[in-house]
């Protein structure tokens, strides 16, 4: 299935701030550490980072308790519930930072294991930063609640089957899903942002 | 009627467009998979059909797209449905056929993915015999963004009917597919598998594919499909609509049939309209077929390599012929060397790389096909499948990701009559050796002639002479002292018969001192009587400098641009390599985490230092050093692991010291992530500290499953397992690993870690260790094995 009413957000590395503590945090340094290593490995990925989102705006059904009910898939999760609680509507996304990010862990596992760990976590938190980027394009103003992805909680990991599948991932993104819900490329993210309803006054 | 091949001969030829966008209109619900359809609601799919053949297309693309065995139990049924309602609008009409729609399967290949290539194949092929049986005209594999599993679709299309084949696959805006692939790298690869037509769909509107329709052009020797999106989807009104009309889209197709364009149609958010006016604007348009392209290329996963006026530099180092320690790695199924191996040449500038594995002693065929599958995970440069075993040749070919460079046939007729049908059915260039059931000829002249036979024996498979490079053997001149004057002799004969010339350099010079100097030279005067592709060693300077002089002189690199940066970065490492040496210890390499000049260092103590004192007095106390600085938050995780790296190569080095059968095998550790997890971070931390303990590391992965772990410390006879987990979810799977493997030998011990981990958490699932970091767990393996030698 092909749905025609997916819409994409790409982005220019240099238009995406890596979050610095985000970055410290999955180093393990102080914020605003660096060394010659970090700096090269960061050039390296910057050059064939790819960043690409798909999401659409999804009405949600939160008329049983603890159950969000998207039509196309219908989540049993207290936690998601409580998140999304004061919406009727949600963005629904997935974000990767590409293939060739994984190409390249794959190459650096080989010849060098700590330009492999600080390539992973700067690419981890590059794909956390773009998710901010992209979620601040779809906001575009809404008061929206926390993002929130399956793995959170109680939210299942199996949700995104549905999810990838709604968003054209795999053709748009080239986002794939193993039988045990790894995502591959591996740099990517699954979220469920929701929007609050106007307060009436 | 004709068949759809007959008629493209004849007249530019229309697919349909898309279909969720018409059956949305229809009422079918966003997110609801149209393909239920084909069973419940027929008449409507009729419809869609029919208003796509009312609109002039003469194909139509069956309501097949997602299905497959793996999304729905009964797609066996939903398949045959969605044929019949093609046939049913198809019935009657002229010019009109039906393609069976098979998309991909939604899980990515290995390396990469998890699926494995015969997996996918036997998945479509599943497919094509359901729909062969169906009456359909022919296969479509469309919106396929990975090369690789394009290749498992059409090896199935292949084996299961005999319908024709078209591919279409979805580029991006910077024209590659999702996994790397650019179009040359593409119709490299489906010609060789001999596609009856390719092209794009999906993906962007025409204005992109527009831009992409040149190097179709430019390359394929086949009719090219462009099926476009309708642009990108947009909000109006609360309603999405696709941002290019029926109108502007129709005005796209005329430049891309002008641009190459030969079958058009549409995809998402195209309708009967769309097609309607491209046909309206495009029918009186001139119609060619394309002509056949002459160019010698093979490819990888990325891109084409073309064997032309450029010389080709084909690395010799996977090959164990002479190599000690690449023998021992295949032996030991060392992959790691292999893979450093090929990175190593692809940086020193190697187009494609050999890859021999043959060793008696080993099972060549199974270590052919990981070293190829691995290799393609870590370098994007063609491969040369190397061998003299047909099978092993046969099976690489199958499962290489590209278009492969198969090194070898020969003029006998064994060697033809089983490489030929391979290099048919999966496509591939060949290098041709010029020797017969005779032996080789003393002459050029009966050089050229095996040459030439091979040629037209060739021809019979249908194989063109474009894919034969022809390598006319250098023999050593040490016992042969005409060899060098006949070989290149030969390349000039081999040449005039129009094909492609590869050699062997290195065989010149066997037997004699300073070899170097016999080779290259040797290699310039190839260069000049038009060889083309050179088996070599990158890593050789004098090998690499007639390269960059050659590609200077030969107006191959205007300005010398390339030359001035090989010839600088040359002066710069040298600089770099002396001023390590006068500042530098080993001790202070690894605490500083300078992986080169720990190497160095560590060549230079070998001199008058026994290897089990540097290992004990310098590698590590220094990294006991920096572990204590990380402990005591002195230092940071990175850099305690560039210590580990620098440590760990300085240990390679003292390795290849140490007689193989004294090396320490005692000390050694299965680690894995457990079942469920997918958080394998904390583990390879503690995998590379490890290593530069000296530890020998059975690295599992992650999501392993429990019976695996312990099959794995049971066949290595490994006493000591480490296991990470992260989420709260799997530490239930922790438990019950560590349950099995209790089971299983009670002296083997357990230390777990992980975020989600304390040392109550530990107790509570049985473990014998918690380790807090990595530091902690090494401290612990080394005083296991420590106690663990007193007992034994």
């Amino acid at each position: 299935m092909k749905n025609s009413d997916v819409f994409m957000i790409t982005a220019r590395t240099e238009d995406v701030e890596i979050n610095k503590n985000e970055l410290a945090q999955r180093l393990n340094v102080k914020r605003g550490y660096t060394n010659n290593t970090i700096e090269s490995c960061k050039n390296s990925l910057m050059k064939i980072i790819s960043y690409k989102c798909a999401y659409i705006r999804a009405p949600v059904d939160m008329s049983r308790e603890n159950i969000c009910d998207f039509g196309f898939m219908r989540i049993d999760s207290k936690n998601l519930y409580k998140n999304l609680s004061g919406c009727n509507e949600a963005f629904v996304m997935a974000l990767t930072a590409g293939m060739a990010v994984d190409r390249e862990l794959a190459k650096l596992k080989i010849t060098s294991q700590a330009e492999h760990f600080i390539t992973d976590a700067i690419a981890s938190a590059a794909i956390d930063s773009f998710c901010d980027y992209a979620s601040g394009i779809m906001k575009n103003g809404l008061d929206c609640a926390v993002r929130f992805s399956p793995g959170y909680g109680d939210l299942s990991l199996t949700f995104q089957k549905p999810l990838l599948e709604r968003l054209n991932a795999q053709s748009l993104l080239g986002i794939s899903l193993s039988p045990s819900y790894l995502m591959t490329p591996m740099k990517s993210i699954t979220a469920i942002m929701g929007i609050k309803n106007e307060k009436h006054t | 009627m004709k068949s759809i091949l007959e008629l493209m001969k004849e007249r530019r030829i229309y697919f349909d467009g898309g279909t969720g966008t018409v059956l949305q209109e229809m009422g079918l619900p966003a997110g609801q998979s149209p393909e239920l359809w084909n069973i419940t609601d027929p008449e409507k799919i009729i419809s869609l059909h029919n208003r796509y053949f009312d609109a002039g297309a003469n194909i139509v693309k069956t309501n097949t797209f997602g299905l497959n065995r793996d999304k729905f139990d009964n797609y066996a049924e939903l398949i045959r449905a969605g044929i019949k309602c093609a046939r049913t609008a198809a019935e009657g009409r002229k010019d009109a056929y039906v393609a069976f729609d098979m998309g991909p399967t939604g899980q990515l290949l290995e390396p990469l993915g998890q699926m494995k290539f015969e997996e996918a194949v036997s998945v479509f092929a599943d497919n094509i015999r359901i729909a062969s049986q169906c009456g359909v005209d022919l296969i479509l594999i469309e919106t396929m963004n990975d090369s690789y599993e394009t290749k498992a679709a059409v090896t199935a299309a292949k084996e299961n009917c005999d319908l024709p084949i078209f591919v279409t696959n979805v580029y991006d805006e910077s024209g590659k597919l999702m996994t790397g692939a650019n179009p040359a790298a593409m119709i490299a690869m489906l010609e060789g598998l001999g596609v009856d037509a390719l092209g794009m769909n999906c993906s962007l509107g025409p204005d992109i594919m527009l831009k992409i329709i040149g190097e179709f052009e430019k390359y394929s020797s086949l009719p090219v499909i462009v099926n476009p999106n309708a642009g990108l989807p947009e909000v109006h009104d609360g309603k999405t609509v696709y941002n290019i009309g029926a109108d502007e889209f129709s005005d796209y197709m005329v430049k891309i049939a002008q641009g190459g364009g030969i079958i058009l149609g549409g995809c998402c958010g195209t309708t009967p309209d769309f097609i309607k006016k491209t046909i309206e604007k495009t029918k009186a348009l001139p119609y060619k077929v394309p002509h056949k392209k002459d160019y010698t290329c093979v490819s990888s996963y990325t891109h084409a390599v073309f064997v032309d006026e450029e010389p080709i530099l084909i690395g010799e180092r996977i090959n164990p012929t002479g190599k000690p320690k690449l023998k021992e790695a295949l032996r030991s199924g060392n992959l790691n060397y292999i893979l450093n191996e090929g990175i190593k040449q692809t940086d020193a500038g190697a187009h494609i790389l050999d890859v021999n594995v043959g060793l008696p002693e080993i099972d060549e065929t199974k270590m052919m096909l990981e070293c190829v599958s691995s290799l393609q995970a870590v370098t994007d440069v063609p491969l040369q499948i190397d061998s003299t075993n047909f099978d092993t040749l046969e099976k690489a070919m199958r499962i290489y990701n590209g278009k492969p460079l198969v090194n070898s046939v020969n003029g006998t007729e064994e060697s033809m009559s089983h490489v030929f049908p391979s290099i048919q059915k999966y496509g591939g260039a060949v290098i041709a050796l010029t020797i017969d059931e005779k032996g080789i000829p003393d002459t050029a002249r009966g050089r050229a002639d095996i040459a030439k036979k091979i040629i037209e024996r060739a021809s019979e498979y249908g194989i063109d002479k474009k894919d034969i490079i022809v390598d006319p053997l250098a023999l050593t001149i040490s016992s042969n002292p005409e060899s060098a004057v006949v070989t290149l002799e030969s390349i000039k004969l081999i040449r005039a018969l129009g094909v492609k010339t590869s050699l062997g350099i290195s065989n010149i010079s066997f037997g004699l001192p300073q070899r170097n100097i016999i080779t290259s030279t040797f290699y310039s005067n190839a260069l000049q009587c038009g060889l083309n592709c050179a088996i070599m060693n990158p890593f050789s300077p004098d090998m690499m400098n007639v390269y960059h002089a050659y590609r200077a002189l030969n107006m191959l690199d205007i300005g010398c641009v390339d030359y001035i940066e090989y010839a600088s970065a040359d002066k710069g490492n040298t600089q770099k390599h002396t001023e390590t040496k006068s500042e530098e210890t080993l001790h202070s390499s690894i605490v500083r985490g300078l992986k080169d000049s720990a190497v160095i260092q560590t060549e230079n103590l070998l001199k008058d230092t026994e290897p089990l004192d540097i290992i004990n007095n310098h590698i590590i106390p220094a990294l006991n050093e920096i572990g204590t600085a990380f402990e005591q938050k002195k230092a940071y995780l990175p850099q305690l692991l560039m210590s580990a790296d620098a440590a760990t190569a300085a240990f390679d080095s003292v390795k290849k010291k140490i007689p193989s059968e004294q090396s320490d095998k005692s000390k050694a550790i299965v680690l894995a992530t457990v079942k469920g997890d997918i958080h394998d971070i904390g583990k390879n931390i503690v995998k590379v500290l490890m290593e530069s303990y000296g530890f020998t590391v059975y690295d599992l992965g992650r999501d392993v499953p429990p019976e695996v772990i312990r099959d794995c410390a049971v066949e290595h006879d490994c006493k000591l397992v480490g296991l990470s987990a992260l989420m709260t979810t799997t530490v239930p799977s922790m438990a019950e690993t560590i349950k099995l493997l209790n089971e299983t030998d009670r002296s083997i011990k357990v230390m777990v870690g992980g975020a989600v981990l304390n040392q109550e958490y530990a107790d509570m699932i049985g473990a014998d260790f918690y380790g807090a970091d990595a530091m902690d767990s090494v401290r612990y393996a080394e005083n296991f094995y420590s106690e663990y030698q007193k007992i034994v």
